[in-house]
């Protein structure tokens, strides 16, 4: 069926208009969209929805969007060939293409909330505050470490279903013993062996250290110190209003040292929180390097966000797919009283794996034991 | 291009209901579009809302076969695609040995097709019937990546490469439908080839028509107290709410016991139809208990829908 280049413009430009939604399109996903109106009747309006939908959307999450924006782009009554929306911006080449976006309703989960402002009292100004954490005294340190210890290798050593060649073990590994025998004349000569091969994960942690979370301050730096050492693989970064990665710094066997070189670095610590944005330059800067399938993301933090809670949700987005779990510490979550109500927590929930309370030894045992019951 | 393709959407949709599979327009033109694009459908939703269901109908409107690959982690290539019979090939160098003296000759002969277990995929690609077979590659979130990576491999280009035997080609692409429980996002770039289907639960009126239509014994009062007090249920919040497959578990069961409508001790006597963890059914009571969850609307005999 011949379709005239005005349909194919309007169906280009609904692409740009899914992009600026927040719905990513491709190339292949544009052609195949097209392709497949070739095969339904368009002027049926559902069959035409569905045709481009089952193309363009693959979460379900994004289906809401996507139909509030073909609702709005393809109008009702207006048969989809006869509705040249954007011609202009298309005919003149450079020209910028202009979306009159109030012609899209969205509803009040996609306009930008206000930023949250909670009643803890917490500078959003960035105090550069150096801090002599050599000063500081570790009487419960052991103890910690203990817990910490015992925490990272539940995080660490999954073993994997997926089996590897092998020369020491036990365990025969029949297809590659058959296959060998074959050039003694199916003689078994030689055993072959495998075992499971071990899933080397990577952990990036990323630690809030803005005013609010202050006095857990003492604890964070002695998770970060501990998991950092014990583990092979982890990454650290800390941010309050910008993010910096201080793995190198942390790597080293003596704690005082190591927190001597740390508060010399002019970190922000104890300013505001700019969750988002230390995302956004996590995502961009670090992220394609470190971040994998494998990779598990620690993210320890209250939650309190003074930053664009838009932006904060992409980016929670961006890392969720990119990473194999995402763990959130909120040492608030220790409190009984305590609901993850503030704005910021509400919006990286839906992205967690796992939300947890961090704020004594305690709860790190029992974090340890979830990780067990639930990494099979 | 596919364009041989008989059916129409009207069709389609028919044909499914007609083997009880009750599903509304937009799933009949995925398949529809599936079938003439080449396409494979990916299938997201709850457990329990007919997602298999779908490629099995499927092959039996097409009257051709079902080969079903059920994933799980560590799934390899040697159980997804081929493997030698190696017994088999010992069994026969053994032969020769004992006929000839000698297994000198034999090593060209045994890497034949006589040989070759073939594993769900290459059965799907090999198979050269009237229709091709409907390929259903069911649970692909329990695989892991590395197989993900792999099936990519096969369904961009329907072929496969032994090396002792040589590339082979599907004449007929297979159809196929792959689902997920959503226990883990499926890669982009696999997502990409695919047409995507969200099943939701259904509404009242589409779980009524499929339990009349999958239990047609029972009665019509009876499934609509069933409907809606399942459909209350899954405003709740449970670890693992019932899916249209429990509604039908439940249905089958009461019809089991002659009921002809709901009562206390018949819900309590058949919760394990509709709960399956012990902190569900432990909810379900005390919601009754503190009755914020109210059955006597719907239990009371005048009780209208």
């Amino acid at each position: 069926m011949q379709r005239s280049d005005g349909f194919l413009i309007n169906l280009v430009a609904f692409g740009r208009v899914l992009q600026k939604a927040g719905i990513q399109t491709s190339l292949g996903r544009m052609i195949d969209a097209a392709r497949a109106l070739e095969f339904v009747n368009i002027w049926s309006r559902p069959d035409f929805h569905i045709a481009l939908r089952s193309n363009l959307v693959s979460r379900k999450e994004d289906i809401p969007l996507f139909d509030r924006v073909f609702d709005s782009f393809w109008l009702e009554g207006h048969l989809p060939e006869l509705s040249p929306r954007f011609p202009q911006g298309f005919e003149q080449p450079g020209i910028g293409f202009s979306v009159d976006s109030s012609s899209i309703t969205l509803t009040s989960d996609d306009t930008p909330r206000p930023d949250s402002l909670g009643s803890f009292a917490y500078s959003p100004v960035e105090v550069l505050n150096k801090k002599d954490f050599s000063q500081m005294k570790f009487e419960d340190s052991a103890a910690i470490r203990r817990a910490i210890l015992l925490l990272a290798r539940k995080i660490a050593t999954r073993v994997g279903r997926r089996r590897k060649p092998d020369g020491k073990t036990e365990e025969i590994d029949l297809r590659r013993t058959m296959r060998r025998s074959l050039k003694y004349g199916g003689d078994i000569l030689e055993f072959q062996s495998r075992k499971r091969k071990l899933k080397k994960t990577r952990i990036i942690l990323l630690c809030d250290v803005s005013g609010s979370m202050e006095c857990y301050s003492r604890f964070l730096i002695q998770f970060m110190f501990g998991l950092q050492n014990e583990l092979w693989g982890v990454d650290t970064f800390v941010f309050s209003t910008s993010l910096t990665r201080i793995t190198s710094l942390i790597r080293s066997k003596a704690i005082t040292a190591a927190l001597e070189k740390v508060s010399q670095q002019a970190l922000d610590w104890s300013g505001g929180t700019n969750i988002g944005r230390s995302l956004q330059v996590f995502n961009r800067d670090f992220a394609p390097a470190l971040v994998d399938h494998r990779t598990i993301v620690i993210l320890i933090s209250d939650g309190w966000e003074c930053g664009d809670l838009n932006l904060l949700d992409q980016e929670m987005k961006r890392l969720k797919s990119r990473c194999s779990k995402m763990l959130w510490l909120n040492p608030l979550l220790g409190d009984k009283n305590y609901e993850p109500l503030c704005k910021g927590m509400q919006t990286v929930l839906p992205y967690l794996d796992y939300f947890l309370p961090a704020h004594n030894v305690e709860s790190l045992i029992n974090m340890a034991r979830t990780l067990e019951q639930v990494a099979t | 291009m596919k364009g041989q393709f008989k059916l129409t959407i009207e069709e389609i949709q028919h044909a499914l209901e007609q083997r009880r599979y009750i599903c509304d327009r937009s799933l009949a033109t995925i398949v529809y579009l599936s079938m003439v694009m080449g396409k494979p459908v990916l299938l997201e939703g709850e457990a329990g809302v007919g997602k298999t269901e779908v490629a099995k109908v499927l092959a039996d409107v097409l009257n051709t076969t079902l080969i079903r690959l059920q994933c799980y982690e560590g799934l390899d290539s040697n159980t997804a695609l081929y493997e030698w019979n190696y017994p088999k090939q010992i069994l026969r160098i053994k032969q020769y040995e004992v006929q000839r003296g000698s297994g000198e000759m034999v090593v060209p002969e045994i890497f034949t097709e006589e040989y070759l277990i073939r594993r769900p995929l290459l059965e799907a690609i090999q198979r050269d019937g009237e229709l091709p077979p409907v390929l259903l590659i069911d649970e692909i979130d329990r695989a892991d990546v590395e197989f993900e990576a792999f099936l990519l491999e096969v369904l961009s280009d329907f072929q496969i490469t032994i090396p002792e035997l040589g590339t082979i080609r599907a004449q007929k692409p297979p159809y196929v439908v792959l689902t997920s429980n959503r226990t883990r996002e499926i890669h982009d770039a696999l997502k990409r080839r695919c047409l995507y289907h969200w099943i939701d639960y259904p509404s009242f009126e589409k779980e009524y028509a499929i339990v009349t239509a999958k239990v047609p014994e029972i009665q019509g009062f009876l499934v609509k107290q069933i409907c809606s007090l399942v459909q209350r249920l899954r405003l709740m919040d449970f670890y693992k709410r019932p899916g249209v497959a429990e509604t039908l578990d439940w249905a089958s069961a009461l019809v089991a016991m002659n009921r002809h409508e709901l009562s206390k001790e018949a819900i309590d006597d058949t919760l394990g139809c509709i709960f399956k963890y012990r902190e569900d059914i432990e909810r379900f009571h005390t919601e009754i208990a503190s009755k914020t969850l109210d059955l006597d609307p719907i239990l009371s005999p005048d009780a209208t829908f």
